[in-house]
């Protein structure tokens, strides 16, 4: 039964991965340098697909060549960036926890916003504003066909990551008796960061294996573990299959999402009609993913602050236009009428 | 001009606030969980003189409580009823006791809103039209909007507060007017919710 339930939502991804486009064609980083102007992003893997999309969206909707564009650096590969004319280079930053420490480490000549995929830590400095850019939500993965059942709770999922539910067959007996494998992503990782808080911060054990890139289903680590545990952005999902923004590395591979188990009454359910459970955004694994700004730069009334807000703001572009709904949508968000809300 | 303009309204406002609270016909009638705060929704000077030339007049009712600051215009405080709300999360509703009555002298129509409440989900104020059942949308956080969660308390700042456009929609239907408009600017919106 399980096993059909998992084989329904693949397939179900599946015939609907070509149904939904976005308007225009993304890129991933930058085709050419970015002007010492330009709003200009790094950080979360999560959001950076569609942040690409927006910024080439956005930017189709301006006249002026010299106007702030807006451009954002994807996660991954590693190395040096120069991110607009005049930075500073700076390690490409990997995640959110990363690009929100380029934001502080660096000026608006290198960084203008970090995204990110998990809210204000009790670490971030109370300079930085988390703007909000969309509704999300993370579950865990597995693969289809697997051992791991269609549901776990909270609890359980801290007892795998603690490493004192080291067998299936400790979750239910009638599971097949197997090593579970709980990996997560990279560390500076947002959903990494927000997972762990939503299962109640476990002391990770040593059975828990660190590395895969967030989002990725085709890690070699994961492609074929019928017994990996893996948390996954249900967004980044659906952009993947049922919007079709999938690239080779850039796939779900053969996980699919699962449930949480709440009460023998509620179990959480991510996606519905291929979009987001309401419930489930409203839950403890339900989550914001934000841009993060300077907050001088956000309040300011130069140029600079015009922009961002023009951008990112609850009177901006992403907020109220018709086109960039559409782009967070099509990357499986739930746009949220407090767009541009800052935390 | 324009002082006098604000003051005749602040004034007004005052008079029929008395009246209300004696009638003691605008009670909230939720039945929210137990949380305090306040909403504070101030109409800025430019917006009050705008709809008062119009005839236009927005009265807050018990158990709001109104003020008027020359410089920063009038406002009204609207007491928390209830909440079940995560305003960082973006869900969830927030009960305001008081209504607010809307009139238009120059067309002698009126319409009062009561529940009136923070929708989250929505964001959006909101309030039931006298008689009706179905929430309206009236205003919306706009400009620089900022939520905070300390402990058990919330809140919610809005440097700007712009009228909805199906709140426009309904009040000039309402009044006979078509001074409301979608993205109107209103003021700025503070709100504060305790759990207790």
């Amino acid at each position: 039964m399980r096993k059909t339930a998992a084989k329904l939502l693949a397939v179900a991804a599946l015939a609907t991965s070509l149904a939904t486009v976005a308007a225009g064609t993304s890129v991933a980083d930058p085709a050419s340098l970015p002007n010492s102007q330009d709003i200009v992003g790094v950080g979360s893997d999560t959001t950076q697909a569609v942040l690409n999309q927006l910024s080439t969206d956005y930017n189709a909707t301006l006249t002026d060549p010299n106007a702030p564009h807006l451009y954002s650096w994807d996660a991954i590969p590693t190395g040096t960036i120069t991110t607009k004319s005049g930075a500073t280079p700076i390690t490409r930053p990997n995640g959110s926890g990363a690009g929100i420490t380029a934001l502080n480490g660096n000026t608006s000549a290198t960084v203008d916003f970090a995204r990110s995929s998990r809210a204000r830590q009790a670490t971030d400095p109370a300079t930085d504003d988390f703007i909000a850019l969309a509704k999300d939500a993370v579950t865990w993965s597995a693969v289809n066909g697997g051992h791991a059942p269609a549901k776990l709770s909270a609890a359980q999922l801290n007892a795998i990551y603690a490493c004192t539910t080291t067998n299936w067959t400790q979750i239910d007996p009638t599971l097949p008796s197997a090593t579970i494998h709980p990996i997560l992503p990279q560390a500076a990782s947002g959903t990494r960061s927000f997972f762990l808080g939503a299962i109640g911060n476990p002391t990770l054990g040593s059975c828990v294996v660190t590395g895969p890139q967030e989002n990725e289903g085709v890690d070699p680590l994961l492609l074929n573990d019928v017994d990996a545990v893996f948390p996954y952005s249900v967004a980044h999902y659906l952009g993947q299959t049922v919007g079709g923004h999938s690239t080779p590395a850039d796939s779900v591979g053969n996980l699919t999402l699962r449930n949480i188990y709440v009460s023998p009454t509620l179990t959480l359910v991510p996606v519905t009609n291929n979009v987001i459970t309401t419930n489930f955004a409203n839950s403890s694994f339900g989550r914001v993913v934000y841009n993060v700004v300077r907050d001088a730069e956000w309040t300011a009334t130069d140029a600079h602050g015009t922009a961002l807000r023009a951008i990112f703001g609850p009177d901006g572009w992403i907020c109220n236009d018709a086109v960039a709904n559409a782009d967070l949508k099509s990357y499986g968000f739930l746009p949220t009428p407090a767009c541009g809300t800052a935390y | 001009m324009s002082r006098i303009s604000a003051r005749l309204v602040a004034a007004g406002a005052a008079a029929v606030l008395s009246l209300t609270a004696l009638s003691g016909a605008a009670a909230a009638d939720t039945a929210p969980v137990t949380a305090t705060g306040n909403a504070v929704i101030n109409e800025s000077n430019t917006f009050l003189q705008s709809a008062a030339g119009n005839g236009v007049v927005i009265i807050p009712l018990p158990q709001a409580t109104p003020s008027y600051d020359s410089t920063t215009g009038f406002s009204a405080s609207f007491p928390v009823a209830g909440a079940s709300v995560n305003l960082a999360g973006y869900y969830g509703n927030v009960q305001l006791g008081g209504s607010l009555l809307f009139i238009d002298f120059a067309t002698g129509k009126s319409v009062t809103f009561k529940q009136i409440a923070f929708s989250a989900d929505d964001w959006r104020v909101t309030g039931v039209p006298a008689g009706g059942t179905t929430p309206v949308p009236l205003l919306k956080p706009a400009g620089v909007v900022r939520t905070t969660k300390s402990g058990t308390t919330q809140t919610l700042s809005a440097s700007d507060l712009k009228v909805d456009a199906n709140g426009a929609q309904f009040l000039d239907t309402q009044l006979n007017t078509t001074f409301f408009t979608s993205g109107q600017s209103v003021g700025s919106l503070s709100l504060t919710v305790v759990n207790g």
